[in-house]
């Protein structure tokens, strides 16, 4: 029922808002429809995508916190475990029963007890490490093995777009 | 594509249409009156109808036109006498005797009909101006599939089920659809507007209150309707009733449920308000909702079914009743009919699933005592709501019973700790079958469907029980060799894992059960892993909350273990160590008045949420720029700061 969503939803903007993790900021893009949010997640220090904002959209299902939202970077992203179209492939937004991959254990997949805070810090420590077996952006996993200096570049140059440098 | 063909017709817009509706009515009522003026036009008059009734000489028609009079009738008189009547007897005669020509006269009836359907849109768009404003995107692609798909199967049905002759029947069953569609598509966007209105908390409550107005207005209409189907019955028998009644009652199932999951909703919303102004009032709420759950269930569940039901036996109905074997009405007829019974297996697999559950949870999970939930002061981990009733779980986590059991429906294991439950009671272990299509039903859950203390004998000779065909029992003992044979079925390899690892924190239970697994999935035996744990090459990663709690049902934690900081990086440690290095630079950019503070007015929400983007955006792009003036300075660099700075300031 989208009812009980929409509480869990309304309860984790406001712990979002009142106690917000360093560098992440999300809300609903329109408060007319909860079930899509934007988020903006900061480049973590010490990597590559030190200093970029990314933005991202998450759109939660209707039975939501049963079943996972969906994340899409809404920038220009290049990364081993983000789809060139920007969705993101993490374990943790998996449902249990489904295993594109096939290597993934049920434990990391998504349950309940999950929150968007939890989504958001597991994608800024997948920008900080990402998993190069499960290739979603297969150039970008084979630069990152392959040519960490080139990748490194691109991700600069990312990092400046979405700062509204370049 | 007909929809996109349709598009590109050149339809008149409604006014043009509108005036031309008009125009053409004045023309026949005009001409109806200076027929009806000369004192000898009632011998003319009959002329045309005996004609058409010779013409096409059947009894049918001949009752069917009287139809057509009782059906237009009143509608016509009521539309135009009223104001009139009370000015002259005379002139109400003369009216009603215009009325009773144009009825009989073949051009002046296609003008009103003409009329009635220029009324019927003028209706739609009325009621679509005041209840649902601008119609959404997704809205009114839904309005045109429905529509189309309905004018085609109701095409089928008249010339294909019912093979209507005479022009007048096609009249009035037309009549009788453009009604009924119009009411069904009213439905349809009513339960469109009301999802959408569902994602979000602050809508007026003015929007909601039209929305069920309509909806009871369309239920009151579908039950005259309805009235007439047995009206009609009553002349033209069973059959004619059976096919008119099928969609009155399909679109009274379906209106009931959006009102009924109408009435759900605003309930849990008008919950939630009063939930958070006072604890009491929190309290009486919970204990209304653990009862509301079955409740609305079984609704859903019945009407739900019922729908489809009367579906399907309309269309059988179609199809025995019309002797049309071998046509292209049977075969739409029968796909229709196949995409029903899948939806009524689907939708029974379903139920037999939540009342498996439901009896599972009853029989293996006690409810929390007063204490359990004394101690523990969290809220329910799904919803996120106090709990004032629980369920609990072998792991000791405690749940509410309704949570619990939709997570249940879909998977089978605990949400905090990933403990696998025996989904496999005592009872259900004797219906062989049923567990087969339960588990076929929830996707295998991932085949983890280990005892919850596994004596390894049990384990396997539980996976044997799944795969009877070609797996006997396995050993109690774990060996090497057993597990590259089995390696050739995955799902028997990751139950095995699972047994395994349970195993292993049986000894540990401080690790946590996604290491464990880790470190088997590389080793492949318990004993390296134990090896490994004991030599301290396995380290549980510390500040993972989920998993401080040892899942092992036998392992009683009261101890928490020392954990050996920062052995193994782990991601969330990572990020951590990056928030508290960066912890020093943010807090003196962010003001404290837009952080810790959740505004009541959904505006101001928005208003703060941009603010606190804006400000994030401006402090990474000043800190980015701090940073590479740092390594390499240089001028431009300096002038975008100055600019940056600016509106950040102000703010």
């Amino acid at each position: 029922m989208a009812g009980s969503a929409l509480r869990r939803l309304m309860a984790e903007y406001k712990q979002l808002t009142l106690n917000p993790p360093e560098g992440i900021i999300a809300g609903p893009i329109n408060e007319e429809n909860f079930f899509e949010w934007e988020a903006l997640i900061t480049g973590p220090e010490g990597t590559c995508f030190e200093g970029g904002v990314f933005p991202a959209k998450l759109v939660f299902p209707s039975d939501y916190p049963l079943s996972p939202p969906k994340m899409q970077f809404t920038c220009e992203m290049f990364h081993p475990n983000i789809y060139a179209d920007g969705r993101v492939c993490i374990s943790i937004l998996h449902a249990p029963g489904d295993d594109p991959m096939g290597y993934e254990s049920s434990a990391e997949r998504w349950s309940p007890v999950q929150s968007v805070e939890k989504i958001l810090l597991s994608v800024v420590s997948m920008l900080a490490e990402p998993n190069d077996e499960s290739g979603a952006n297969v150039d970008a996993a084979k630069m990152w093995r392959e040519d960490r200096a080139e990748f490194n570049r691109i991700a600069e140059k990312i990092v400046r777009k979405t700062l509204g440098l370049s | 594509m007909p929809v996109i063909l349709v598009d590109r017709l050149p339809l008149p817009s409604l006014k043009t249409y509108t005036v031309i509706s008009v125009a053409l009515l004045s023309c026949s009522v005009y001409y109806a009156v200076q027929v009806t003026s000369e004192a000898n036009w009632k011998t003319n008059a009959t002329t045309p109808h005996e004609t058409v009734a010779q013409a096409s000489s059947g009894k049918i028609q001949d009752h069917a036109f009287t139809r057509v009079q009782q059906a237009i009738e009143p509608g016509t008189i009521q539309a135009e006498l009223p104001p009139l009547l009370k000015a002259k007897p005379t002139l109400s005669v003369q009216i009603a005797e215009v009325v009773t020509y144009m009825v009989q006269e073949p051009l002046c009836i296609w003008t009103l009909m003409n009329m009635a359907y220029c009324c019927l849109i003028l209706l739609g768009k009325l009621i679509q101006r005041v209840v649902f404003g601008q119609l959404r995107v997704s809205e009114q692609q839904h309005v045109k599939d429905k529509f189309w798909n309905f004018v085609f199967y109701k095409f089928i049905f008249v010339f294909g089920v019912i093979n209507v002759q005479y022009l007048d029947e096609v009249v009035l069953w037309v009549a009788w659809f453009s009604v009924l569609g119009f009411l069904h598509l009213l439905a349809q966007l009513c339960k469109d507007r009301f999802e959408y209105l569902s994602f979000s908390p602050t809508t007026p409550g003015w929007s909601h209150a039209r929305l069920v107005g309509l909806l009871f207005a369309i239920l009151l209409l579908s039950g005259f309707m309805f009235l007439i189907c047995i009206a009609v019955g009553f002349f033209d028998g069973f059959n004619t009733f059976a096919f008119m009644a099928a969609e009155c009652v399909l679109l009274t199932v379906r209106t009931l449920h959006v009102i009924l999951r109408y009435i759900l909703h605003l309930y849990d919303m008008r919950g939630s308000d009063s939930g958070s102004s006072g604890n009491h009032e929190g309290l009486a709420r919970v204990v209304a909702w653990e009862k509301r759950g079955p409740v609305a269930y079984y609704a859903e569940l019945v009407l739900e079914l019922a729908a489809l039901l009367v579906d399907l036996l309309h269309h059988l109905h179609m199809l025995l009743w019309s002797n049309i074997f071998l046509s292209m009405a049977s075969l739409v007829i029968c796909m229709q009919l196949r995409f029903l019974t899948h939806e009524i297996q689907r939708r029974f697999k379903k139920h037999r699933n939540y009342l498996w559950v439901l009896n599972h949870l009853e029989q293996n999970y006690p409810m929390a005592s007063a204490e359990e939930l004394a101690q523990n002061s969290d809220n329910c981990a799904i919803c996120w709501e106090k709990m004032e009733t629980a369920r609990k779980l072998p792991c000791s986590h405690l749940f509410h019973n309704s949570c619990l059991q939709s997570w249940l429906e879909q998977d089978t294991s605990c949400p905090t700790c990933r403990l696998a439950l025996s989904m496999q009671s005592p009872i259900t272990r004797d219906h062989g079958p049923l567990d087969h299509t339960l588990l076929a039903v929830d996707g295998g859950a991932d085949g983890v469907q280990v005892a919850r203390r596994p004596p390894a004998n049990h384990f396997f000779h539980f996976d044997g029980s799944r795969y009877v065909s070609w797996l006997p029992s396995f050993s109690v003992e774990v060996t090497h060799t057993q597990l590259l044979r089995a390696d050739q079925g995955p799902p028997v390899q990751t139950s095995q894992l699972d047994a395994m690892a349970r195993q292993v924190q049986q000894l540990f239970p401080h690790m946590p059960m996604p290491v464990i697994m880790d470190d088997l999935r590389l080793t492949r035996s318990v004993e390296i892993t134990i090896e490994n744990i004991l030599d301290g090459r396995l380290v549980a990663p510390p500040g993972r909350r989920f998993h401080e709690e040892p899942s092992g049902p036998i392992a009683i934690s009261s101890v928490p273990t020392v954990l050996p900081q920062s052995a193994q990086p782990s991601a969330p440690d990572a990020s951590a160590q990056s928030i508290t290095h960066s912890d020093s630079t943010a807090t003196d950019e962010e003001p404290s008045n837009l952080g810790g503070r959740f505004s009541k007015s959904p505006s101001e929400r928005e208003r703060i949420l941009h603010l606190r983007k804006e400000q994030l955006l401006q402090a990474a792009r000043r800190r980015y720029l701090d940073k590479q003036e740092g390594s390499k300075p240089s001028f431009d660099s300096c002038v975008v700061d100055e600019n940056v700075i600016a509106p950040d300031t102000m703010a």
